[in-house]
């Protein structure tokens, strides 16, 4: 069927008209970000030189190279433990039969639906009890058992896609599951594995709530929680606030513009964290 | 996919046997945190034979002058010891309160803070044990002459945290404050009027600056602070000091009387002349303190702390006036001192600490604050501002002040709740949401339902 | 249980006769199964599980945090439903979840009807990758974007004076009556671009036979709105309202940073009460009580959007 040049005119009206809308605001910031600190108002103003030295003072001042690094340890521990444990554990889901598979997947989904406000105060106890508190560990533990419940269901149903006949052929070469996990399913699996870590990383690396509650050196506070406190302290000084802004979100949000399609896949898919 | 309500029926079991065997017993029977033991060791002075030490120090200064004088201490400190670290967390007060009693309850608690006076947090922390008594570096460090009895009594509690105001000392401040009444002197006399010392001719003043065009006031309430600061000046203004003092340090009275109602009435009345704006809570105090420094308003209510800001945006525009005692005729504001520098419970080093306090608030200290444009709890005794600078009208006001015994403690510090019962009434009234007789009402039942448990 | 999800186009393989036959004809139990499952229930269980059946234990306490509790029955769930406040913060959820769900979702709708075969034309990948971009930027900072567009003199001020209303400039966040609106509007900000990527992909797996020959019926706009476009989107319908009734009920780290439930009572949600309760004021076991409220709630709002989905086969 033909798409006529009136309804295509019209398509291109509403998905520009939206996609401005959307962007008007994020565009404000980078805008922000770079007027000269003396101009800054929180209005939307086009500054008439461009000023890369809010990056600096905000970046010095702000103390992020600090925060960045305890997000990236963060993010990237979390990603991998997840991962680790979520793989095999998606894989005997998909593949072996063992009584209460079903239970023991079912539970682990509940991480899918439940907000972090449903087991953060124990949790909190208990860590301090621990004398885990104030440790990466407080964030990455909690975090990779919460990111299981979507990562073992994705990676689930990516193992049961996979074609049966070659693991058949597989089997019938003598390989053991091990070997199967690993040589056959893992390696054309890279797509559903790098949309999985990207999303974990994401979530983690937008994580509030958790190093609000968990941690108290400020060495190792997460970068949103150093914004917030930032802002507290830069109020009227937008300029700044946007560069922190900008800095906190751009490692995301490149990461995001190189390998979109995974995001967008995985987000739609039944990603109901967030 | 879908699951069985058999296999459903069986996860819930299992759920149920972990729930007995993981919470067998109560919440917080296994974990008491054990009391910080009475008996402490003999102080120590001598900072420098202490070894190395990271003092662990989260403070609230983050305004423009006493952020100056904190790192220019703070640098000093570690000149004058090498072997200490200062590790220094600045968070506004909002983010301090928020976030104080997570760090005071955790393994790893800061080692000196700042805890705001009163039952909200320092008689939580008290009553905690996470803040040790500072009584024994008072007498090592002389810090009962150095205060007047009316600070040093606003940082004592009862050991149990239940009683504000007597016991055992747990901190000294660095700064003095009062709130009061900045004026725009250009403004003023373009309008032929003059600073008001009553709340009558400040209610005047701001009628003729209204008929006249000019914005009376400038506020902001976003941190919900400064809806104490001004009700409170209101109050002081209505009520006077004898009866304010008497709600906050719970000793008669009650929030329903009928000059805190006025008071409250005064409030919603500057809201609907249109002094104080509705839409208020979503400015931030610094911005209304920026307006103010354009010269957009001819007044601003706020306390001693903005005099660094504001000396820097308007210089000797700018003038302070605090209005008087109703009943006296004497000046009477709200203020006292800063947050009180507490030591921690679980501090390593409590000597450390203690020293770092004691170096923070003394007379050097002061004279350090009184240079980076900050008004000390003690002033230097040879002050000596500059004639018709905002720091001489500060310094003449505190001396005023405090000769006359004028200084009423902050509201929030009345029970456990009452900074947010206060600060969310205060936006209510501000609004239009409130009654003044049901924002005074919701102030009174807090107040009785801490007196019943006490 | 069912999680709202379109399924993985590859998911269909899983029909075609193959391993997973094969598995089921022997019927001996693979006991390594559970070494493969064993590592990630136990993460699951210690950092998760457990805490949240702590989490209703401790809602039946009276505890300060500090010391020993005492039992408190159904007292603390008593307050919620009695409570005006905390009653406040559950009206102000649903509140919340008319902007941040159904304004996106009925607006998507509208939009993906009017733009019915956008998923074929040039650079539709660019504008859905464009309007996708607010779902991965951290909340924090969005939140801190959308301040600034509120203050007196910020862009939504300014964008009205473009129209010629010289009101007193508006404090959106700091007035009573717009501070729950505002805070709304970011989530229908937020939700609007999500739903269209999902819908107009959506509409571009409806076959065009079904389009083309209702029209050879003669089937107006509407009918064929009603009676293909929404059927065949009901289970991206399901998805767009469970991610974004999810996001409203969890809105805490945006109302931290925007309001902090103020003006007054304006804009507390149970999330935020439940931070403030734990953790700033002693109250655990209400807060608690809270947590397993808010809990129950998403749970029915994710179970009831699910009864949307169309059925899916049975695995």
């Amino acid at each position: 069927m033909r798409i006529t040049r009136r309804e295509k005119l019209l398509n291109y009206l509403v998905l520009c008209l939206f996609t401005a809308v959307t962007l008007v605001p994020l565009i404000g910031v980078l805008l922000s970000a770079l007027t000269p600190r003396d101009q800054s108002g929180p209005g939307f103003t086009v500054p008439d030189r461009l000023d890369f030295g809010n990056f600096v003072t905000a970046w010095n001042e702000g103390n992020f190279s600090s925060y960045l690094t305890s997000s990236v340890i963060v993010t990237t521990a979390t990603v991998a433990i997840t991962m680790v444990l979520a793989v095999p554990a998606a894989f005997a889901f998909a593949r072996f039969k063992f009584p209460g598979s079903k239970v023991i997947f079912f539970v682990i989904l509940i991480g899918l639906m439940i907000p972090e406000e449903a087991f953060i105060i124990p949790l909190y106890y208990n860590l301090r009890g621990a004398g885990l508190t104030d440790s990466y560990w407080s964030l990455i533990l909690p975090q990779a058992a919460w990111s299981l419940g979507f990562t073992i269901f994705w990676m689930r149903n990516y193992f049961l896609s996979f074609p049966g006949t070659i693991i058949e052929a597989a089997r019938l070469d003598g390989a053991a599951d091990r070997k199967i996990l690993w040589h056959v399913l893992l390696p054309s699996a890279r797509p559903a594995i790098t949309t999985a870590c990207l999303l974990v990383a994401m979530w983690t690396w937008n994580e509030f709530l958790m190093p609000l509650v968990m941690i108290n050196s400020e060495s190792m506070r997460t970068a949103p929680l150093a914004l917030a406190f930032f802002k507290g302290q830069h109020i009227t000084d937008y300029s700044l606030l946007a560069a922190a802004g900008t800095l906190i979100a751009l490692p995301i949000v490149l990461l995001y513009l190189v390998m979109q399609r995974h995001f967008i896949a995985g987000m739609l898919s039944g990603a109901v964290k967030g | 996919m879908k699951i069985s309500r058999k296999n459903s029926a069986v996860a819930f079991a299992v759920g149920a046997m972990v729930i007995a065997s993981a919470t067998g017993c109560a919440p917080g029977s296994g974990n008491a945190s054990a009391p910080v033991s009475a008996s402490h060791s003999a102080v120590s002075k001598d900072v420098a034979a202490a070894g190395k030490v990271t003092l662990t120090v989260w403070d609230q200064n983050t305004d423009g002058g006493i952020n100056a004088a904190q790192k220019k201490l703070n640098s000093e400190f570690e000149a004058k010891y090498p072997n200490v670290t200062i590790n220094r967390v600045s968070r506004t007060f909002s983010d301090l309160k928020t976030t104080l009693k997570l760090a005071l309850s955790s393994n790893t608690p800061p080692d000196v803070i700042q805890a705001n006076q009163g039952y909200p947090d320092m008689g939580t922390f008290v009553q905690a044990g996470m803040l040790q008594d500072v009584n024994r570096y008072a007498d090592a460090y002389g810090w009962n002459s150095r205060y007047p009895s009316a600070l040093l009594d606003l940082n004592r509690f009862t050991p149990d945290g239940k009683t504000w105001h007597t016991g055992n000392l747990f901190g000294v401040s660095q700064t003095g404050e009062m709130v009061g009444v900045y004026y725009n002197k250009t403004l003023l006399s373009k309008l032929g009027l003059k600073a008001p010392t009553t709340l009558d001719e400040l209610q005047s003043d701001m009628a003729a600056a209204k008929a006249a065009g000019v914005q009376a006031l400038s506020f902001g309430n976003a941190e919900k602070t400064p809806g104490i600061h001004i009700f409170g000046t209101i109050q002081d203004a209505t009520a006077g000091k004898k009866a304010v003092r008497d709600l906050v340090f719970n000793t008669g009275g009650k929030w329903t009387d009928p000059s805190t109602v006025s008071a409250a009435k005064t409030l919603a009345d500057w809201t609907a002349k249109g002094y104080v704006s509705s839409g208020s809570s979503g400015v931030s105090q610094d911005a209304a303190a920026a307006a103010f420094g354009k010269g957009q308003s001819l007044f601003l209510v706020q306390g001693t702390w903005e005099l660094a800001t504001l000396d820097q945006a308007l210089g000797k525009q700018v003038g302070f006036t605090v209005l008087n005692d109703p009943t006296s005729g004497q000046p009477a504001t709200m203020g006292g001192e800063g947050l009180a520098w507490a030591v921690t419970g679980k501090a390593k080093q409590p000597d450390v600490a203690a020293a770092y306090i004691d170096f923070i608030t003394n007379a050097n200290a002061s004279q350090v604050l009184v240079d980076t444009g900050n008004l000390p709890a003690v002033p230097p005794a040879d002050w000596a501002p500059k004639t018709g600078s905002l720091e001489a009208d500060i310094a003449a006001q505190w001396k005023k002040l405090n000769a006359a015994d004028g200084l009423t403690p902050y509201l929030d510090y009345t029970t456990p709740t009452f900074f947010d019962t206060l600060t969310a009434r205060a936006q209510n009234l501000i609004a239009g949401q409130d009654s003044p007789d049901a924002f005074t009402q919701a102030l009174q039942t807090d107040y009785a339902a801490f007196q019943a448990k006490k | 249980m069912t999680t709202t999800a379109t399924r993985p186009k590859t998911n269909r393989a899983s029909k075609t006769p193959g391993w997973r036959n094969h598995r089921e004809h022997k019927s001996r139990i693979q006991w390594k199964g559970y070494l493969y499952v064993l590592p990630a229930l136990i993460v699951f269980m210690a950092f998760l599980g457990v805490p949240l059946l702590q989490t209703a234990w401790y809602s039946l306490w009276d505890w300060n945090g500090l010391s020993a509790a005492t039992w408190a029955g159904v007292a603390n769930y008593a307050e919620i439903f009695t409570d005006p406040g905390l009653l406040g913060g559950f009206a102000h959820v649903g509140i919340l979840i008319i902007f941040y769900a159904l304004i996106p979702v009925s607006l998507a709708l509208v939009l993906t009807v009017l733009m019915s075969r956008a998923a074929r034309m040039r650079g539709a990948s660019l504008f859905r990758s464009l309007l996708f971009l607010p779902q991965v930027v951290p909340t924090v900072v969005i939140a801190s974007v959308w301040v600034s567009i509120y203050a007196p003199n910020g862009l939504l001020n300014q964008v009205i004076a473009v129209f010629g209303v010289h009101d007193p400039a508006t404090a959106w966040l700091g007035t009573i009556s717009t501070a729950l609106p505002a805070v709304g509007m970011i989530g229908t900000w937020l939700g609007i671009g999500l739903c269209l990527v999902l819908f107009v992909s959506g509409v571009s797996s409806i076959p065009t036979e079904l389009y083309e020959s209702a029209r050879l019926d003669g089937a107006g706009a509407v009918r064929e709105f009603f009676s293909i476009t929404l059927p065949g989107l009901r289970g991206h319908i399901a998805v767009a309202l469970t991610l974004t009734a999810t996001t409203a009920l969890k809105s805490f780290d945006i109302v931290y940073v925007t309001t902090r439930g103020g003006p007054g009572t304006a804009t507390t949600v149970p999330a935020y009460e439940i931070y403030n309760r734990a953790f700033g004021t002693n109250q655990v076991g209400s807060a608690a009580a809270i947590a397993i409220v808010l809990t129950a709630f998403i749970l029915v709002i994710t179970v009831a959007i699910s009864k949307i989905q169309p059925k899916e086969p049975q695995e």
